[in-house]
């Protein structure tokens, strides 16, 4: 296969690189089309990218209904819950009552989670509440959603942002997922059971967090993109240059016909 | 044969609504785009009511439409949007002009909190909101200390909603409402919804004889000694999806939402599809049969 990657592919890719074998995989809901294609379709892919690859015995949850969903014989996917899930193939047909959710949420069954969010702050705090004031919002938004049990209870936490100046902040407006709060010592200080928030992943770059002071950092950059774009598209005040920036490993020629033959052979879930 | 009769709950649409007084605490079914007793929504809208206290989970236009109308005068829940329809316009105007209070509960507490009301208990101890500005604005969250650890927790007050409405397939005359196998979400928590009340009110597509719900009783999740009235809705949810039965109406929500971010635009949307139209049977005609063909999932509760 001679064809350059695109980037939700890249994206795709780093998201399998994450991701272990024998893991527990959580995916939820989005809102709009844009973050639809961001939050929910690249980890998607990315997670099955993993079970074809490295990773065949995790498992992945599928927001409200299924299990290990068989992804290339979706004829669409336009809804968090299709109308028609019940005929689609997956291991387990769920339903979200917690008490039946094969997976046990806040005994921190679930490894991975994705997240995102209108603002995300270098302590990878994201705010999904307002913009402003909170009594009287600049912008409202569309609510906490489940980032609290996210960011406190799964083991690591993938935020997957579209990439713009402003979405990148000091400090958010509202704390709605829990980052690394303040500091270092914050969720050892609130008795989380995860770990918190390991990467951002953007359409141009990813981001880590520093291991001493928990501050977001530049890690590498896609393919093609430029440091000087990057940076200037990126908000934050506080210095988040690296020693040295890597490139994101692009997806190998395998894990590329992996994506485009096996998972999405009809281009539903990746545009390319 | 026995010669006393069961008490007749099905009533019409109207009837139904007036029910519903304003200042009530109500839940409506569903999730996002999914499962909304629309038709109960829209003639609730016709029937002005006001200052509604919507106790909710993950809510899409049900509410909106609602916010949009002036029927509400608070919101409990964790989520108000339209899903791959972007925002909720009409809610994220009225909170960004303060016209209304918004009290945020994070997802899965939003639905415990009726898990918690059908129960009958008095709170949800939890430990996932610290750190979060969720308890900071919401002042119903009380901070505590466990007396059996001595570890801090957030108390999280019950849904405790006086009216539940939920949309069923199928239900009969006396009140009885029955699902399909292979429940899904959003239908399981409507089904906690329906226990956290006495004045339950069910809307389906389709009213079945007594002796069919008899033939089907291990479908028969809602019994009719929950329910105060039941009304035969077809297509009820439109333009929400019924899961398993019709999609949702991917073209008339694409115009929903671009018309309810404009105030006026939006009184045009009411005035055609709501105000507009006198009955439920009114709303289909006016949604066109070719329209309800194309989202039609026959099959789908097999």
């Amino acid at each position: 296969m001679n064809e350059e990657p695109t980037v939700y592919e890249v994206m795709a890719a780093a998201v399998s690189h994450e991701l272990k074998d024998f893991e527990r995989w959580f995916l939820g809901l989005a809102t709009g089309e844009e973050t639809i294609l961001l939050l929910s379709h690249v980890p998607l892919v990315g997670m099955a990218l993993a079970q074809h690859t490295h990773a065949p015995n995790s498992v992945m949850s599928v927001a409200g209904w299924g299990l290990n969903p068989v992804l290339n014989e979706m004829p669409t996917l336009e809804s968090e819950i299709p109308t028609t899930t019940i005929h689609w193939r997956c291991e387990a047909h769920i339903t979200m009552s917690a008490p039946f959710h094969p997976f046990a949420t806040k005994r921190g069954d679930v490894d991975v989670g994705f997240a995102s969010a209108a603002h995300v702050d270098k302590y990878g705090n994201c705010n999904t509440v307002c913009i402003g004031d909170y009594h009287r919002p600049k912008i409202r938004l569309i609510g906490p959603v489940n980032q609290p049990l996210h960011f406190s209870c799964f083991g690591r936490e993938i935020i997957i942002m579209p990439h713009e100046k402003r979405n990148f902040v000091d400090r958010v407006d509202f704390i709605s997922g829990v980052g690394y709060l303040d500091g270092p010592e914050a969720r050892s200080r609130l008795g989380f059971l995860g770990s918190g928030p390991v990467m951002i992943l953007t359409d141009k770059a990813v981001f880590d967090f520093e291991p001493k002071t928990k501050l977001a950092r530049l890690k590498s950059l896609h393919p093609g993109v430029s440091l000087e774009d990057t940076r200037g598209n990126t908000g934050y005040v506080h210095n988040f240059m690296p020693e040295e920036v890597a490139i994101t490993p692009q997806p190998t020629p395998e894990e590329l016909r992996i994506i485009r033959e096996v998972i999405d052979p009809r281009g539903v879930l990746l545009p390319r | 044969m026995s010669v006393v009769q069961l008490k007749e709950k099905l009533c019409s649409l109207a009837e139904a609504a007036k029910l519903i007084k304003n200042g009530s605490r109500i839940t409506f079914g569903g999730f996002t785009i999914h499962n909304h007793p629309m038709a109960f929504i829209y003639e609730l809208i016709r029937q002005g009511v006001k200052d509604l206290t919507i106790v909710g989970f993950t809510n899409g236009n049900e509410v909106d439409i609602l916010v949009g109308a002036g029927c509400v005068k608070r919101i409990e829940t964790c989520y108000v949007g339209l899903e791959k329809f972007g925002v909720a316009p009409n809610f994220r105007r009225a909170v960004e002009k303060g016209e209304i209070e918004v009290v945020e509960y994070s997802e899965d507490l939003a639905i415990e909190r009726f898990q918690c009301s059908a129960r009958g208990d008095p709170f949800i101890p939890s430990r996932i909101l610290f750190g979060s500005d969720i308890p900071k604005y919401n002042r119903d969250i009380k901070e505590g200390v466990s007396p059996l650890d001595g570890g801090k927790y957030h108390a999280i007050p019950p849904a405790d909603p006086e009216w539940v409405i939920v949309h069923t397939p199928m239900g009969d005359r006396y009140g009885n409402a029955l699902y399909f196998p292979n429940m899904q979400l959003p239908m399981n928590w409507d089904l906690v919804m329906t226990r956290t009340t006495n004045k339950v009110i069910v809307t389906v597509e389709q009213i079945i004889d007594r002796e069919r719900v008899l033939r089907l009783s291990h479908l028969n999740m809602i019994p009719r000694f929950r329910n105060v009235a039941i009304v035969e809705a077809p297509y009820g949810a439109h333009p929400s999806s019924y899961l398993q039965l019709y999609n949702f109406d991917a073209e008339h929500l694409t115009m929903y939402a671009r018309l309810a971010r404009d105030p006026a635009e939006f009184k045009k949307y009411l005035d055609k599809y709501v105000y507009g139209v006198k009955s439920h049977l009114d709303y289909l005609k006016l949604i066109g049969v070719e329209n309800l063909m194309k989202i039609r999932h026959v099959g789908g509760g097999l």
